[in-house]
């Protein structure tokens, strides 16, 4: 999609249109999650501080963002594209691959499989994307950044090495500045030079990665789009959220590590599943960020037990600088099966995190929650990067 | 948008296919004749499913929500100029 949630806003209310917009977090401390072609003419990018984003383009509108509406027009966009093919493969909240090889006899070439695509979204969302059609899925993605917005854009596999040749390395996904530094020390510039360096050298410099990098750089890749449902099991279960303020006390922090327990505790006992290893995640205010992780005895999902763990990881954490973000996350995953515990207290427990889940369930997340949450409603609420229309990665959001 | 979250009364056509469109509505005893739904989103909270609208009587934009599980129309909001 082009500009996404930008896009949205623009359409939701007409007055915006044709307008230079940001959308920014609900938060009194928030970034641009994402602008308007209009505001990108000024140089507005993601990331930015509202501040450096005006300095910019005086006469930028500022929007909160929607996370809900995102999330439904997302999930509207990854249904009409299911009507082409099953095999549709969610890269992020707004990308998507499809794989349409089974669906030419029924709705015609891939052009006029993404035609029909971008007409369908434009009529019942007003919205533009930017299709691709490659005969892998790193092509596929470079085709779809060549044109923007609401371009369709083709690389015939004959055109491959003529595409590849000049095209810069760091146009590639999957090569991020690490990466894109590493090769630059090599000399090694655009997918052509890429292509022909000694693929020895590549692998001594980047491990098994080299020879994927070695084949990226011919336009090659045999990964297949795996929908959802086949998709690998998803192997943690996380909440972080971006603070209001830098924060010191302590107390303050282990409020916010018992919304985050809840959140994640809440998520795994919907999908059934329990972790082994509980982790904590901390970032200063200078964005240095570490994690602290526990193995334990058993699997766990139960909100307190999650909250407790995490706050005996902070205890033995020495804070330097106040915190600016806090992440809990359980990993070492299983599926877990409801069963009530054999002791009294821990039976008590369970009962009473099943009642709290049911009258959540029935009335809304945080319906019935801690006395000592009560009123935290700090964070950023901004959508993850890692969100995706189903499964486990399905947040609910804010 | 300023929030408002105001229950409202709405008329609205209820026509097949699940398609809801709120025609008018009543807020601070003044009638908006609704002139555009310009997005249309659906969220849950819990059981319930709440519809929203962004509308315009031709001068403000509004958010309008139906709650499925009460049957409540809410006035969430009102862009102003």
């Amino acid at each position: 999609m082009n500009a996404f949630f930008a896009s949205v806003e623009q359409q939701s209310n007409p007055e915006l249109r044709g307008k230079p917009i940001a959308v920014i977090g609900a938060a009194k401390r928030t970034v641009i999650t994402t602008c308007s072609y209009e505001a990108r003419a000024f140089g507005v990018k993601t990331g930015m501080n509202s501040w450096e984003a005006k300095k910019l383009c005086p006469q930028l509108i500022f929007v909160v963002g929607n996370n809900r509406k995102y999330a439904y027009t997302s999930k509207q966009i990854f249904a009409i594209m299911r009507e082409f093919t099953p095999l549709v493969e969610a890269f992020s909240i707004d990308e998507a691959f499809l794989d349409v090889t089974g669906s030419l006899a029924l709705f015609g070439t891939p052009e006029e499989i993404s035609n029909s695509i971008k007409a369908r979204i434009r009529e019942e969302f007003g919205l533009t994307c930017s299709v691709g059609i490659a005969p892998n899925k790193l092509l596929a993605k470079l085709a779809s950044d060549m044109q923007k917005p609401d371009g369709l854009t083709v690389i015939d596999p004959k055109h491959i090495p003529q595409v590849m040749e000049r095209l810069p390395i760091r146009d590639l996904c999957g090569i991020g500045a690490k990466t894109y530094q590493k090769l630059a020390k090599l000399g090694i510039r655009t997918c052509g030079e890429l292509g022909r360096f000694p693929i020895e050298v590549l692998t001594r410099q980047f491990g098994i990665t080299g020879e994927k990098l070695h084949r990226m750089g011919l336009g090659l890749d045999e990964t297949p789009v795996v929908p959802a449902e086949e998709a690998e099991e998803v192997k943690s279960v996380g909440h972080s959220t971006t603070l209001d303020h830098d924060i010191t006390d302590r107390e303050e922090i282990r409020r916010y590590l018992l919304q985050l327990s809840e959140m994640v505790g809440r998520r795994a006992r919907k999908y059934g599943v329990a972790g082994k290893t509980v982790t904590l995640t901390v970032r200063y205010a200078d964005f240095t960020t570490f994690d602290r992780q526990e193995s334990l005895p058993a699997h766990l999902n139960n909100s307190e037990e999650i909250y407790r763990r995490a706050v005996k990881i902070l205890e033995g954490v020495e804070l330097i600088q106040p915190v600016r973000l806090l992440g809990v996350k359980i990993s070492n995953l299983r599926q877990h099966t409801e069963q009530l515990p054999l002791f009294p207290a821990e039976r008590k427990k369970a009962l009473l995190a099943n009642a709290m889940d049911q009258v959540n369930n029935r009335f809304g997340d945080f319906s019935v929650t801690f006395g000592s949450l009560l009123g935290n409603e700090g964070g950023a609420k901004v959508i993850s990067p890692a969100w995706r229309p189903e499964g486990l990665r399905n947040v609910d959001v804010d | 948008m300023q929030r408002l979250a105001e229950k409202v009364k709405v008329a609205a056509v209820f026509a097949p296919g699940c398609q809801v469109k709120p025609v008018w509505f009543e807020w601070r005893r003044q009638k908006h004749a609704i002139t555009e739904v310009s997005y249309f989103w659906t969220d849950t909270l819990g059981w319930a499913t709440r519809l929203h609208f962004a509308v315009s009587n031709g001068c403000n934009l509004f958010e309008l929500s139906f709650d499925s599980a009460t049957q409540n129309w809410t006035l969430e909001g009102i862009e102003l100029p």
